[in-house]
């Protein structure tokens, strides 16, 4: 397997939970982007179910439930740029990279843990 | 050491909350300083002073209460992730032109930024969820 | 050296294999609450790729009756042992 570099950083939130069915996603954005505005430097793992978040053509939910495709759209902004997903949880699910909305970079498990190694504080969602 | 414990488990839904407290008793009698508890998610829950379980339950909000009053543990409640499940202080029912309030000291609603503060300040932070 | 932490059983969830991808060499991975059902010989191949750094919560294994059923290869603790491995972990993970 290879072992991509992965950066060392603050903090890393890892994203385990699609969109709409929980808030899990959506709070564990916003503590990413909390994160970041208190100057840390923030990484995103998305991983299991996780990398749903990360697809092309979502839409808001029942009631007008507000998506959490607009709050990825705000990352660059807040310079959380390190966004990595698991590879083999993409592949489980027989979703293309291509249909993806972000460019994050996929990771085989020696890379994941190294990513989680290099972050001080690590935050599941 | 010094401990931090974030708990995202609502109170009597999940072991989330029940797992903490045996947590902190156990890292406490080892010694160390457990500085705050910050409830985010579900884990707000743990802050409505309004909860009555039965007599032969544990009671959670008391025994993060006693958390505070015993060891000076600061119990800090993310504001955003309250509001939206209706736990409000005095002060933010009256923002908000509520009858009643949910949350007293020692209790306290706070930025998600504390939570990052504190888990990048502590020797340890311990993650509690459902 | 990293403690993660796991609360599922992998009978009914598959994040233990998120909580293993994200294991170092070192790392330990500690069973809590319903996670402890790992530790039941018919549960326990699926950590077989961390001999020695497995470890369940006494507290939980006896709440579910599985004490007398954990399997030789786990490394049983009491919530006092837990704090012990938080202390000697540079930090931890918490997988649910």
């Amino acid at each position: 397997m290879q072992t991509a570099t992965v950066p060392a950083g603050d903090v890393l939130v890892i994203l385990r939970h699609p969109p709409h069915g929980s808030s899990w996603l959506r709070e564990g954005l916003d503590a990413a982007l909390v994160a970041a505005a208190f100057g840390q430097a923030v990484s995103l793992l998305f991983q299991g179910d996780g990398v749903l978040a990360l697809l092309q053509g979502q839409g808001p939910g029942p009631l007008g439930q507000k998506g959490t495709s607009a709050t990825l759209d705000m990352l660059a902004m807040y310079d959380i740029e390190s966004l990595f997903l698991d590879a083999s949880s993409l592949t489980r699910l027989g979703i293309s990279i291509d249909s993806l909305q972000l460019p994050a970079s996929p990771l085989e498990p020696p890379s994941i843990a190294a990513l989680i190694g290099g972050h001080r504080l690590v935050l599941t969602f | 050491m010094r401990y931090a414990l974030l708990v995202q488990g609502a109170p009597y839904s999940s072991q989330a909350s029940h797992s903490a407290v045996r947590f902190a008793a156990a890292l406490l009698s080892r010694g160390h300083h457990l500085e705050c508890v910050f409830f985010y998610h579900d884990g707000v829950y743990n802050a409505s002073r309004l909860a009555a379980p039965p007599q032969d339950e544990p009671h959670l909000v008391d025994a993060w209460v006693k958390l505070n009053e015993e060891h000076g543990t600061q119990l800090q409640v993310c504001i955003a992730a309250a509001l939206r499940r209706g736990l409000l202080d005095e002060r933010e029912a009256s923002r908000h032109g509520k009858s009643g309030h949910s949350v007293e000291p020692p209790f306290e609603l706070t930025g998600l930024g504390q939570l990052v503060d504190l888990g990048l300040g502590v020797d340890r932070l311990v993650t509690f969820a459902p | 050296m990293i403690l993660h932490i796991l609360n599922r059983s992998p009978s009914s969830s598959l994040v233990y294999r998120e909580a293993l991808a994200g294991m170092g060499p070192e790392d330990r991975l500690l069973l809590v609450e319903d996670g402890v059902q790992g530790a039941l010989p018919s549960q326990v191949r699926h950590f077989e790729g961390i001999g020695g750094r497995l470890f369940a919560l006494r507290e939980d294994l006896v709440a579910h009756g599985l004490e007398g059923h954990c399997d030789a290869s786990v490394q049983v603790v009491d919530v006092d042992g837990f704090v012990a491995l938080t202390e000697e972990a540079d930090k931890t993970v918490s997988w649910f």
